[in-house]
C-alpha cells in the first residue's frame, strides 16, 4: 500500500536522500504553472485539512484575495497538542523536506510574502530537526532569495520557524496568529476570517502540517491519482495515531476510510490480554467517544465518522479496554481542557473549571445522578457559545461520554439525588417590575 | 437607510454598524459587559449572543455587522437560554459579596443577575480564588475575585489613555489582571477604569467604603479642574460631595475625565476651612458679622475712595453670571476702569487628550462677559504696580487666591487700605482681607462657565446652602420615595451661609443705593445674552445638559501664556 507522507525510505529526512527520491521536483513543476493552476489541482484532488475540521484545502486557498494592497502570509500549524494526536511530529522527524516543499508550493499558490511554520514549544527536538532541514533547503537554494536562481521564475519566499510557548490554544488558528504577532494567545472573534484579516491584519492562509505535506505528491502525480486513494469524499492517506490499550501503538499511514477495527486489530495488534473494548475516541481527546460495541464497520474518514456520531478530528485513535475507569478518563480530559482554556470568553473560562470540579467529586465517589445531568447541561451551555472551537472541544467529551455511557456513569454515582440548596435570590426577569436603565 | 429586524422591530443602521450599535442608536440596549461604545470590540463576555435567522449558531451582537433584511432575535428562547447560561457562568466564581462591594447599586453584573439571571445557582463547588485588595496604582484598587475578565480596563489603557499598563496573565479561570512589570496604573486618566469596570473589580481608592451609591444624589455639573470643562456628576450625601464621576458628552469629554479633576477638585467644598459667613476685620482680626453689617461696611469703605483708587479683580473660577455682575458693579456703580482677572496656566498640566494648560474652568467666560480693563484702565500687572506705588488703595477681589498665586504679592497687598475678598475657603489672601464675603463653590450655585472651546455649560447646585437649595432639575436619586422624608440622606448635613458672588454683589450694590433687578442666576444670564453678542440666542434651556457654543467670531480666544 502506498505511503504518501511517510514513505518507508531510510534517511529521507536528509536533503540529499529526499532529492534522490524525487524531492523538490514538485516545486519545480509547480513553478512552471500559474498559482491558480496549483489551487485548481489541489481543489480537484479533494484534499481535506488534517488538523481537525477536514475543510477542503484548495477551497481555503482560493479564499485568498487575488489582489491585495497588503502583504499575504502563509501559516503552517504544527502546534500539535491534542491528547492522542502525535502525527505531525513524525513528519517533522522523518520527512521534513516534504513539509518544506509543500509549504513553498502553497506559498507560491497563494503568492505569500512570507511563510511561518508554528510548532508547539514542547517539541524541542522536532523544532531542531525542522530547523536543520530548513537550513539545508536554504543552502540548496530551494527557499529564500536563491529560489529565483535555482528554480527560475520570479517568486521567492522565506520560511520562518516559530516556536510556541506551551499553550494548546495556540493551535487554534487565530490564537496562533496572535502568538506569532507576540500577543497573548487569545483566539480572535470571527468573522473576519484569516483570508481577510490574518497575521498582522493581512490576508493569511493557515494549514495543518500533514495537509501541506500532502501537496507535493498531488502536484507530482496529479490530482486524479490522489483523488482515487481511499474514500472519494475524503481522499488520500491519513496518518492514524493509535494509542491506549493496543499492542502496537503508533502512527499508521493508511488510506482514508480504513476500518476502525482493522486499525485496532490488524495494524495495532489488538488489545493487550484480548480484553474487550469499552470505549474508543477516534479523533483526539476532544472528539465524541464511541462505545466498544459501536465500532464494528466504522470507516475512518470524515463523512463516515460524522454519520457514526463522531468526528475524524486529528485521527488520533484512543482505545480503552473494559477495565478502564471512564470517570477517571473523563476527569483527566476535563482537567486538560480546564488547564488549557485560555480564559478569554466566559463559558469556557468558567465552565471548564465547573465540569472538572464536578467530575473530581464524582471520581471521589461523592457524585449523584443529578451531577451527571448537571454536567451535560454545563457542557451544553458552553457549546456553541464561545469565541473559538475549544468550547466544543471541552464540552463534547463530557457531553458525549456521559450520554453514551450513561449506564456506566450511573453505576459510579449515588442514586440518591441530593439537589444542592441553591442560593435563591430574586429574579425579576419574568416580572413586570420596572428596572432602571442599566448604565454603561 | 438600510434596515434590519430586531425582535420584530425595524432598526435603521448605517453600513459598518454592528447590531448592538444600531440597536443602541434606536434606543434598544442588548445586554453586554465587555462591549463599550468607545473601545474596540473584544467579544469575550458572550452576554450579547443573539439568534440570527439563517445563521447556524448564535452570534454576538457586538461584533456582528448589521445587514439589510437581517432578522435578529435577542429575546428568543435560544438567545435567552444562552444569556442565562452566560450569566450563570459569570456568577459561579463571583464572590457575590454585594453587601460589602462598592459597586453594588451600579453594578452591571448585579443588574443583569436580576434581569437576566436564573435566580438561583446550581454551583455547589468551591469557588476559584484570586488576589484581593491589590493596589494597581495610587488611585485604583483591584479585586481579582470579582473580575469577569471583560478587558475593558485593559483596552481603556491601550486605546484611550494610550499608556499600556494593564494586562491579563494566566489562563482559564485563573486569568487575572496585573500591571506590566515595573509599571503601575498611574496614567492621568486611570480612574476611568473604575467607571467602565462592569463589576466591583476596580474601585476608586478615593471613594472606597465611603458610601453606598444608592445613598448618593447625582447632579449634572461641570468639572472645574481645567478649561476643558468635562461634564461630570456631583455625587452627594448629607450635603457632602463624596465623588465626581464623568458624564458623557461627545463634544467635550466623551465618557472620561482625568484623575486630577476627579480627586482634587471637590474636597475644598466639604472642607473645614470654608468661609461660613461674612467676616469683618476688627482690631486686626477677622470677626464674623451679619450680611447687612458687612454690606454696610463694604459700602461705606468703598465710597471713601475715588473711582481711580479702586481696582477690581474677577475670577476664572467664578461663573459668567458672577463675573458679569462684577464687571457691571465696577463700571456702573464704582466707575473704575481698572479691572482684570488672574490667568492660571500650567503648560505641564495640559496634554493632547482632555487636560488643558489653562487650569481654570472659566477664563474664557470671564473675559467674554467683560472682565478686562476699560479704555485707559489698568490690567493685572498695572493694578499690582499701582498697588505697590500706592495709586490704587482699594482692591475688590472675587474668588481667587491671589497670594497663593504669587507669594510676592503678600507684601504689596498688605499695603492696601481696603481689601475686599469673596472667598469659598480661608486662605492666604483672606488673611490680608478687611472684608471677606462667603462665596458659594461651583457645587452650590446655578451658573454658566465657558470652556476653552467657547462652549457654555451649566452648573447646578448639588449642595444646599442657606441661599440656594439643591437643584431638582436633572438630579437623580435612587429612592425618590425617600425624598423629603427623614430618610432623605440628601437633606441632612451642614448647610453653609454662602452666596453666589453675583448675589453678594447685588446685595452690596443695594446697600450702595443701586438695586439690581435680578432674582436668579438665570435672569442674570438672560441679561448677558441680551447685552453680549457672543451669548446672543442662548438661555439655560438652549444650553441644556450638554452645553452650547458661543458665537466665536465675536470673542477673542484667550491666548495661553
Amino acid at each position: 500500500m502506498e505511503k504518501i507522507v511517510l514513505p518507508d525510505i531510510k534517511d529521507l529526512h536528509l536533503i540529499d536522500v529526499y532529492i534522490q527520491n524525487g524531492g523538490y521536483t514538485a516545486l519545480k513543476k509547480a513553478f512552471s504553472q500559474t498559482p491558480d493552476d496549483i489551487i485548481d489541482q489541489v481543489k480537484k484532488s479533494g484534499l481535506r485539512g488534517r488538523g481537525g475540521a477536514a475543510f477542503f484545502a484548495g477551497l481555503k486557498w482560493s479564499f485568498m484575495p487575488k489582489t491585495s494592497s497588503k502583504p499575504k502570509y502563509l501559516c503552517i500549524n504544527g502546534d500539535e497538542s491534542e491528547p492522542g494526536s502525535f502525527k505531525d511530529r513524525q513528519i517533522l522527524e522523518f520527512n521534513p523536506h516534504q513539509l518544506i516543499e509543500g509549504t513553498l508550493i502553497e506559498a507560491y499558490a497563494i503568492q505569500a510574502n512570507a511563510a511561518y511554520i508554528y510548532i508547539r514549544g514542547e517539541y524541542h527536538k522536532w523544532i531542531k530537526l525542522l530547523e536543520k532541514a530548513l537550513a539545508d533547503a536554504y543552502e540548496y537554494g530551494f527557499v529564500g532569495d536563491k529560489m529565483k536562481e535555482k528554480l527560475g521564475g520570479n517568486y521567492s519566499v522565506n520560511i520562518y520557524v516559530h516556536k510556541g510557548a506551551g499553550a494548546y490554544i495556540c493551535g487554534e488558528e487565530s490564537a496562533l496568529m496572535n502568538s506569532i504577532e507576540g500577543k497573548r494567545g487569545y483566539p480572535r472573534v470571527k468573522p473576519p476570517f484569516p483570508a481577510q484579516n490574518g497575521l498582522w491584519g493581512c490576508p493569511t492562509t493557515i494549514n495543518n502540517v500533514e495537509t501541506v505535506a500532502n501537496v507535493p505528491p498531488i502536484i507530482n502525480k496529479g490530482w486524479e491519482w490522489f483523488s482515487k486513494i481511499g474514500e472519494p469524499k475524503h481522499p488520500g492517506t491519513i496518518l492514524y495515531g493509535l494509542s491506549g490499550h493496543v499492542n502496537n501503538p503508533g502512527i499508521y499511514e493508511l488510506p482514508s476510510g480504513t476500518l476502525l477495527t482493522d486499525l485496532i486489530y490488524k495494524y495495532g495488534g489488538g488489545v493487550p490480554g484480548n480484553k474487550k473494548i469499552l470505549c474508543v475516541i477516534p479523533g483526539g481527546s476532544s472528539m465524541p467517544p464511541l462505545r466498544g460495541e459501536q465500532i464494528e464497520g466504522i470507516k475512518m474518514d470524515a463523512e463516515s465518522l460524522k454519520a457514526a456520531g463522531t468526528s475524524i478530528g486529528t485521527a488520533g485513535i484512543i482505545v480503552m479496554d473494559e477495565d478502564t475507569d471512564l470517570v477517571q478518563v473523563l476527569a483527566r480530559i476535563a482537567k486538560f481542557y480546564y488547564h488549557e482554556s485560555c480564559g478569554q470568553c466566559t463559558p469556557c473560562r468558567e465552565g471548564t473549571g465547573w465540569m472538572l470540579k464536578l467530575l473530581n467529586r464524582i471520581a471521589k465517589g461523592e457524585g449523584s445522578t443529578h451531577d451527571l445531568d448537571l454536567l451535560i447541561s454545563v457542557a451544553s451551555n458552553i457549546e456553541g457559545n464561545t469565541i473559538c472551537a475549544l468550547g466544543e472541544a471541552a464540552a463534547w467529551p463530557v457531553r458525549f461520554m456521559i450520554t453514551r455511557f450513561r449506564d456506566y456513569f450511573e453505576t459510579c454515582v449515588s442514586r440518591e439525588v441530593t439537589i444542592p440548596v441553591a442560593n435563591k435570590v430574586h429574579s425579576l426577569r419574568h416580572t413586570e417590575y420596572p428596572l432602571a436603565p442599566i448604565k454603561d | 437607510m438600510p434596515k434590519f429586524i430586531l425582535d420584530g422591530k425595524e432598526i435603521e443602521f448605517e453600513q459598518g454598524q454592528t447590531i448592538i450599535q444600531a440597536a443602541k442608536k434606536s434606543g434598544i440596549t442588548i445586554p453586554h459587559f465587555c462591549w463599550h461604545e468607545s473601545l474596540s470590540i473584544s467579544g469575550n463576555c458572550r452576554v450579547c449572543l443573539v439568534e440570527i435567522e439563517k445563521m447556524p449558531k448564535l452570534a454576538i451582537a457586538c461584533s456582528t455587522l448589521a445587514a439589510e433584511g437581517m432578522v435578529v432575535y435577542s429575546e428568543s428562547d435560544k438567545a435567552l437560554s444562552a444569556r442565562n447560561a452566560v450569566m450563570e457562568f459569570e456568577l459561579i466564581n463571583h464572590p457575590l459579596d454585594c453587601p460589602i462591594c462598592d459597586e453594588a447599586g451600579e453594578c452591571k453584573l448585579q443588574d443583569y443577575a436580576y434581569s437576566h439571571g436564573n435566580g438561583e445557582s446550581r454551583f455547589n463547588e468551591e469557588k476559584a480564588h484570586k488576589d484581593k485588595r491589590v493596589p494597581l496604582g495610587p488611585l485604583v484598587m483591584f479585586d481579582g475575585d470579582r473580575c469577569i475578565s471583560c478587558s475593558r480596563c485593559i483596552r481603556f489603557c491601550d486605546e484611550i489613555a494610550k499608556e499600556s499598563q494593564l494586562t491579563f496573565i494566566k489562563r482559564g479561570d485563573r486569568v487575572t489582571i496585573v500591571t506590566y512589570p515595573g509599571k503601575q496604573l498611574d496614567n492621568p486618566y486611570s480612574m476611568n477604569v473604575t467607571d467602565i469596570c462592569p463589576v466591583g473589580a476596580l474601585t476608586s481608592r478615593d471613594f472606597r467604603f465611603k458610601a453606598r451609591v444608592w445613598e448618593l444624589s447625582s447632579t449634572k455639573s461641570i468639572c472645574n479642574g481645567c478649561s476643558r470643562g468635562c461634564n461630570i456628576n456631583l455625587e452627594v450625601r448629607n450635603n457632602q460631595v463624596l465623588r465626581l464621576t464623568p458624564r458623557q458628552n461627545d463634544e467635550v469629554n466623551s465618557f472620561w475625565m482625568c484623575d486630577h479633576g476627579r480627586v482634587n477638585t471637590y474636597k475644598f467644598i466639604n472642607a473645614e476651612d470654608r468661609v461660613d459667613s461674612p467676616y469683618l476685620r476688627r482690631k486686626g482680626a477677622l470677626a464674623r458679622s451679619g450680611w447687612d453689617e458687612a454690606f454696610a461696611a463694604a459700602s461705606s469703605e468703598l465710597k471713601s475712595y475715588s473711582k481711580n483708587e479702586i481696582a477690581f479683580i474677577g475670577s476664572p473660577y467664578a461663573t459668567c453670571e458672577d463675573n458679569f455682575i462684577l464687571s457691571k458693579f465696577a463700571t456702573q456703580i464704582i466707575g473704575t476702569k481698572h479691572m482684570d482677572f488672574i490667568r492660571h496656566f500650567n503648560t505641564s498640566f495640559g496634554d493632547n487628550f482632555l487636560r488643558q494648560g489653562d487650569v481654570t474652568p472659566n477664563s474664557f467666560g470671564a473675559k467674554a462677559v467683560g472682565i478686562f480693563p476699560g479704555k485707559g484702565g489698568l490690567d493685572l500687572d498695572g493694578i499690582i504696580k499701582a498697588v505697590k506705588d500706592g495709586q490704587i488703595k482699594a482692591v475688590y477681589l472675587m474668588e481667587d487666591d491671589m497670594i497663593a498665586f504669587n507669594p510676592e504679592l503678600q507684601e504689596i497687598f498688605s499695603k492696601l487700605d481696603l481689601f475686599i475678598v469673596h472667598a469659598t475657603n480661608f486662605n492666604k489672601t483672606t488673611e490680608l482681607a478687611d472684608i471677606v464675603f462667603p462665596a458659594s463653590t461651583y457645587a452650590e450655585k446655578h451658573g454658566t462657565i465657558v470652556n476653552s472651546d467657547g462652549r457654555v455649560q451649566r452648573l447646578k447646585p448639588a449642595v444646599a446652602t442657606f441661599d440656594v437649595d439643591r437643584a431638582l432639575e436633572g438630579m437623580s436619586l435612587s429612592r425618590w420615595d425617600k425624598f423629603g422624608t427623614k430618610f432623605d440622606s440628601w437633606a441632612e448635613g451642614n448647610k453653609r451661609d454662602a452666596r453666589s458672588s453675583w448675589r453678594i454683589l447685588a446685595g452690596l450694590s443695594g446697600a450702595m443705593g443701586h438695586k439690581y433687578k435680578y432674582g436668579t442666576a438665570e435672569e442674570v444670564f438672560m441679561d448677558i445674552a441680551k447685552s453680549i453678542n457672543a451669548f446672543s440666542g442662548l438661555d439655560y434651556e438652549v444650553i441644556g445638559e450638554l452645553g452650547a457654543k458661543l458665537k466665536l467670531d465675536s470673542v477673542t480666544k484667550p491666548v495661553i501664556a
